[in-house]
């Protein structure tokens, strides 16, 4: 069981890190999704198997929890990326109303158009 | 002992109450500016108490006690530190009083720019790791929208790599809190510190420092991960560039500095040797960069970084007396730094803008300002009575005991370098006069002489 969740949070981090180095934008917005999925699920292992841990809420008929601090964690830290992806997506949005590209490559070094605004002008 | 959750409660409630109250107003402003100043007060109460006590104020969240529940913790350092931010709070919400009037303010500004603090004080009196995780997260999350907030559309393009460095940054940090838990069964700083030298031979240990250091090299903007900074520091407003370029990578080093004295093994000399080296490249890397631009807040935004590689220093060289000279030159910095953003936003204010060649002859028409500029230069550079000097000259002292003298060598050029673009800023707007175009003082405040028509 330990062994399998490794390997899927290998997989994630590796399929994250491949997308979040494309070029297209929605490559990149699933990569950003993908990597905190995948962080989700290292925390997730952190807590290990129901070994018998103490949890803070104590019940006399059972002994055996799962730790429960790093699902709090998680929790939170769902939430926290659902704000950020939330904002990226707005921000692509964005770029792709103010440039007309849907792509880093075009949006950093386009092909034509004024070089007026150079890489160091001030706005 | 409730008195470090005010420090996060405070600009929280502000923040709020300025949501709701939507119309940027003299009222909204003067509440807002009275709020910045209790914190400042209070937290200068705090800094001179606790220091002159030399004790710390503990607080349990709900009265769960340290292993599981969230601790907070005021003790001399994270008071000055507040004190610190709620000052830079204070000067940078009356410049952009003066700056702007209320109707042409962004609604938004003011609500997010308070968030941001709620998220920069939280960072300093948290004492568990995932909460300062969340911490950064709302500092970021603020400093996101306001990056954006009163972008055109090539503002917007240089804010994307803040983004997306920070993405994977906070991700890191948050697969660090991970790697913690497991390590030492706690995120409490101060349960993880009293295990640290028990697991120094750990191998896991590397990892997670190593994963720290990733995390807060971003944060502060350290080679070779500082791109995002140059480029994106100089598109914000200038009151809210002078709140991010004082405060938000000193958070950073604040917390670098926190995590290497405290949670860290103090005999972890291979950490402290990368940290310093790291600094030294950042300082240098850093400086050059100033040296080639030519608009003043881009030349201020990189000797953010060689700065940075100063107080990082400090941190590497890891004896008492470098630890005491980082945090001088962290009260040193922010406060310079954040000064020296105002005058530059007073300059384009005055000429239209802060490009050094369309710049010229302020010395005559604000000499004050021309004043301000010089002092705060010359102790950014570390000209002997000022500030500026004491910090360097203890990490020089400390630098040549530990007989680390590339990176003393290092410094020096740095500061040379400094002192060099300073002058450049210093010939281009304010010593030279105008070549092309004339003296535009568009402020009506600078202007000495009576207002010409063509003008």
């Amino acid at each position: 069981m330990q062994l399998d969740t490794a390997l899927l949070v290998g997989t994630l981090f590796s399929v994250a890190l491949y997308l979040i180095l494309q070029r297209s934008f929605v490559k990149m917005l699933f990569g950003f999704v993908l990597l905190s999925n995948a962080v989700n699920l290292f925390l997730l292992a952190m807590s290990g198997p129901p070994d018998g841990k103490d949890s803070p809420i104590i019940s006399p008929n059972s002994s055996s929890y799962v730790d429960p601090l790093p699902q709090a964690l998680i929790l939170t830290a769902i939430v926290i990326s659902f704000g950020v992806s939330a904002y990226l997506v707005v921000l692509l949005y964005r770029l792709f109303l103010d440039h007309g590209v849907t792509n880093a490559c075009e949006l950093y070094h386009p092909k034509s158009g004024d070089t007026s605004k150079g890489e160091d002008a001030p706005s | 002992m409730n008195w470090p959750i005010v420090y996060v409660c405070l600009p929280l409630l502000v923040g709020i109450i300025g949501l709701l109250w939507r119309q940027p107003s003299l009222a909204r402003r003067s509440f807002a500016l009275s709020m910045a100043s209790l914190l400042t007060v209070l937290a200068l109460y705090h800094a001179i108490t606790l220091a002159l006590d030399s004790e710390r104020l503990v607080l349990n969240l709900g009265d769960w006690k340290a292993p599981v529940g969230i601790t907070s913790v005021l003790d001399p350092l994270a008071a000055i530190m507040l004190f610190l931010s709620g000052f830079s709070a204070l000067a940078a919400l009356l410049y952009g009083m003066f700056e702007l009037s209320a109707r042409s303010e962004h609604p938004l500004r003011q609500p997010l720019f308070f968030f941001l603090l709620t998220g920069i004080n939280l960072s300093f009196v948290t004492g568990d790791l995932f909460n300062l995780f969340v911490a950064f997260e709302i500092m970021l999350i603020s400093s996101y929208a306001l990056l954006t907030l009163e972008s055109n559309d090539w503002d917007v393009k240089q804010a994307f790599p803040y983004l997306a460095i920070n993405l994977v940054g906070s991700t890191l940090f948050l697969l660090a809190c991970g790697i913690a838990y497991a390590l030492y069964g706690s995120l409490n700083f101060a349960h993880m510190a009293s295990q640290a030298d028990s697991l120094a031979a750990d191998p896991r240990l590397l990892l997670f420092s190593t994963l720290l250091l990733l995390v807060f090299s971003i944060k502060a903007g350290l080679f070779p991960l500082y791109y995002w900074l140059p480029n994106s520091y100089p598109i914000l407003p200038t009151p809210l560039a002078a709140f991010f370029a004082g405060m938000l990578t000193k958070v950073g080093v604040y917390v670098l500095f926190r995590m290497v004295t405290t949670v860290l093994p103090h005999d972890y000399s291979g950490l402290h040797l990368t940290l310093a080296w790291v600094a030294g490249a950042t300082m240098i890397f850093g400086v050059i960069g100033a040296v080639s631009r030519n608009f003043i807040r881009g030349i201020l935004s990189f000797h953010i970084l060689s700065q940075i590689g100063y107080m990082v220093l400090a941190i590497g060289l890891f004896t008492p007396l470098s630890l005491a000279a980082c945090v001088l030159y962290i009260i040193h910095h922010i406060l310079v730094k954040a000064t020296l953003f105002l005058i530059g936003g007073t300059v384009t204010c005055l000429n239209g803008t802060d490009h050094l060649e369309r710049t010229g002859g302020l010395w005559k028409a604000a000499p004050v300002l021309g004043l301000c500029f010089l002092f705060q230069a010359l102790s950014l550079a570390g000209i002997p009575p000022l500030s500026g000097f004491w910090g360097k000259y203890l990490i020089f002292v400390e630098g040549i005991d530990l007989q680390q003298y590339i990176l003393i060598a290092a410094a020096l050029v740095a500061g040379i370098l400094t002192l060099y673009s300073m002058l450049k800023i210093w010939l281009g707007a304010f010593w030279n006069p105008t070549p092309a175009q004339p003296l535009r003082l568009e402020d009506p405040r600078w202007n000495l002489s009576p207002p010409s028509s063509s003008a």
